[in-house]
């Protein structure tokens, strides 16, 4: 991206941050909402290990690397490239016949319609598990593990985006795919952060190849805590997470391209 | 009020689903993949334990089950309809609630209901199907039948009014994305949606005691598995009783307030 834009982008963000300060009751419940809903899923998963003496063969240390790296892989997806998920009603109401005219990209546009003020409290939960994981592990974080780890949040950012650019671009013909995108978080949400092996095969696999939620954090983790032999795929293939979301957002960002090319709005 | 007009203002929303089979479509596909998925969650979890905080894999099973589909009864995309609190307070008409010959709270009364008992329909249809496939335990006794439906009724008052009360929100502080949010939170976690609350540590357990959230599902679900006697039941339903009184005197309270906040365009 040419400086002018990057300088653009910034000036655009600091203005949609000011406007959500507009609120202020709004601004804070916003952030915490991001921290509660984190929160949700740490619980959860507290619960669980408690009850049942490990998961799918997993102590709890290691599972808790699973949370940790998809929480902190959603939380930069929030804050670079959420805005895709929920543009259902964007679309519905027309405001993306407007972006079409303006000299800028409309991905670019979207992405800068809103300042996601919920990503703060998502990364301070995500950043403080992903402290407490890498606390608690026994693993020894080599500069290729520590290396990996960051690869693989990356990885998971760009897979979350992928699936969520790929809904958005089914909005673009018909708006009400907007509600599998709040089913997609969901799924993300509950099923992404534990270890997938303690579920039946059929479903694991559905979870694997049908919606390839696995790779966001689960066989990354699996990797890094030795067990990557153990998840059902081929260990190159486990151990390939990151490729995968960097391949899968380049791909959905073509399939946006395309969707855009096909858009006809309300006016055909 | 006459009931051909009520039944009107309540089959709006089942209308506007009915006429949208994509929308249906999508939600029969969500609530029977999220009945498999959370099924087979807690058979895997409880694969090599007996019982776990008093549930047996049985019960913690029916129970995930029950509340994935009791969860069909309020999640309907209630912006597609473009007639939420939030939407007409945004484009400013939410003055033509208050200029129809039918009271605000009713209309909003009426709508709810309608919503609900389509969840209703959808929820028993998934009941019967996962009762008739053995996903899920049948009832203790008709007794037991009984309570868990009258306890289920008076869940879903009180829930109707928690949620009444965070669209009133919207009267005073124009946004309640957030808030709406934050309860949608707090309802899963402290009602037992996520995993039941016998799972969770006593202080927990004690804490939500004193929200209405476990009261909306938690109490109806426990006392389905059996995890709440019936013996014990009557202190159940009588807690929840006292919620829909309170909620419904408090939310009584903020309409008559909202209405000040109210002007119509000019002023």
């Amino acid at each position: 991206m040419p400086l002018k834009a990057v300088r653009l982008a910034w000036r655009i963000t600091r203005l949609n941050f000011r406007a959500q300060l507009e609120y202020r009751s709004e601004f804070l419940m916003m952030i915490a909402i991001g921290a509660v809903w984190q929160v949700s899923v740490i619980v959860f998963a507290t619960v669980l290990l408690t009850r049942f003496s490990g998961m799918g063969g997993w102590d709890s240390s290691d599972v808790l690397l699973i949370p940790a790296t998809r929480m902190l892989a959603h939380g930069l997806f929030v804050l670079f490239l959420g805005r895709m998920h929920g543009i259902g009603y964007f679309i519905q109401e027309g405001k993306i016949d407007v972006c079409l005219v303006r000299p800028m990209p409309v991905h670019l546009q979207v992405q800068l319609r809103m300042f996601p003020t919920n990503a703060i409290g998502d990364l301070t939960v995500a950043v403080a598990l992903m402290v407490g994981a890498l606390s608690r592990s026994h693993l020894d974080w080599t500069a290729g593990r520590t290396s990996y780890l960051i690869v693989a949040v990356l990885g998971g950012m760009l897979l979350e985006a992928a699936l969520f650019t790929a809904v958005a671009s089914a909005a673009l013909r018909f708006p009400a795919a907007d509600y599998w995108g709040r089913w997609l978080e969901e799924l993300l949400g509950t099923f992404g952060s534990y270890p997938l092996n303690v579920l039946p095969k059929a479903v694991g696999g559905l979870l694997t190849y049908g919606l390839p939620l696995a790779f966001v954090a689960y066989f990354p983790a699996a990797v890094l805590t030795g067990h990557g032999h153990d998840t059902g795929v081929p260990y190159w293939l486990a151990a390939a997470s990151p490729l995968l979301g960097l391949l899968a957002y380049a791909g959905s960002r073509l399939l946006w391209r395309w969707s855009l090319g096909h858009y006809t709005g309300v006016n055909g | 009020m006459a009931v051909p007009y009520a039944w009107r203002a309540a089959r709006v929303t089942p209308l506007g689903e009915l006429h949208t089979p994509p929308r249906m479509t999508a939600a029969l596909l969500r609530l029977a993949v999220q009945v498999v998925l959370v099924a087979s969650l807690w058979h895997g979890l409880y694969a090599h334990t007996g019982t776990t905080a008093g549930m047996t894999r049985d019960q913690a099973v029916t129970y995930a089950v029950l509340a994935v589909l009791a969860s069909r009864l309020r999640e309907l995309d209630q912006y597609a309809a473009r007639d939420t609190v939030i939407q007409h307070m945004h484009f400013g008409t939410i003055v033509y609630w208050y200029l129809r010959p039918l009271s605000p709270q009713r209309y909003y009364a009426l709508r709810a209901l309608g919503e609900q008992l389509y969840g209703l329909a959808w929820a028993l249809a998934g009941f019967a199907i996962c009762l008739a496939a053995g996903v899920v335990q049948p009832p203790g006794s008709a007794a037991v039948a009984g309570v868990f439906g009258l306890s289920l009724l008076l869940g879903q008052w009180i829930l109707y009014y928690v949620m009444l009360a965070i669209d009133q929100l919207c009267f005073f502080t124009l946004r309640n994305n957030a808030a709406m949010l934050i309860l949608i939170f707090a309802q899963n976690l402290l009602s037992g949606v996520y995993a039941p609350l016998w799972f969770f540590p006593d202080w927990f357990v004690t804490l939500s005691g004193f929200l209405p959230f476990q009261a909306t599902l938690s109490v109806p679900l426990s006392l389905y598995v059996g995890r709440i006697p019936l013996s014990d039941a009557g202190p159940a339903l009588l807690v929840q009783a006292a919620w829909v009184v309170v909620l419904a005197l408090f939310t009584r309270l903020v309409w008559r307030l909202a209405a000040r906040q109210v002007i119509s365009q000019g002023g």
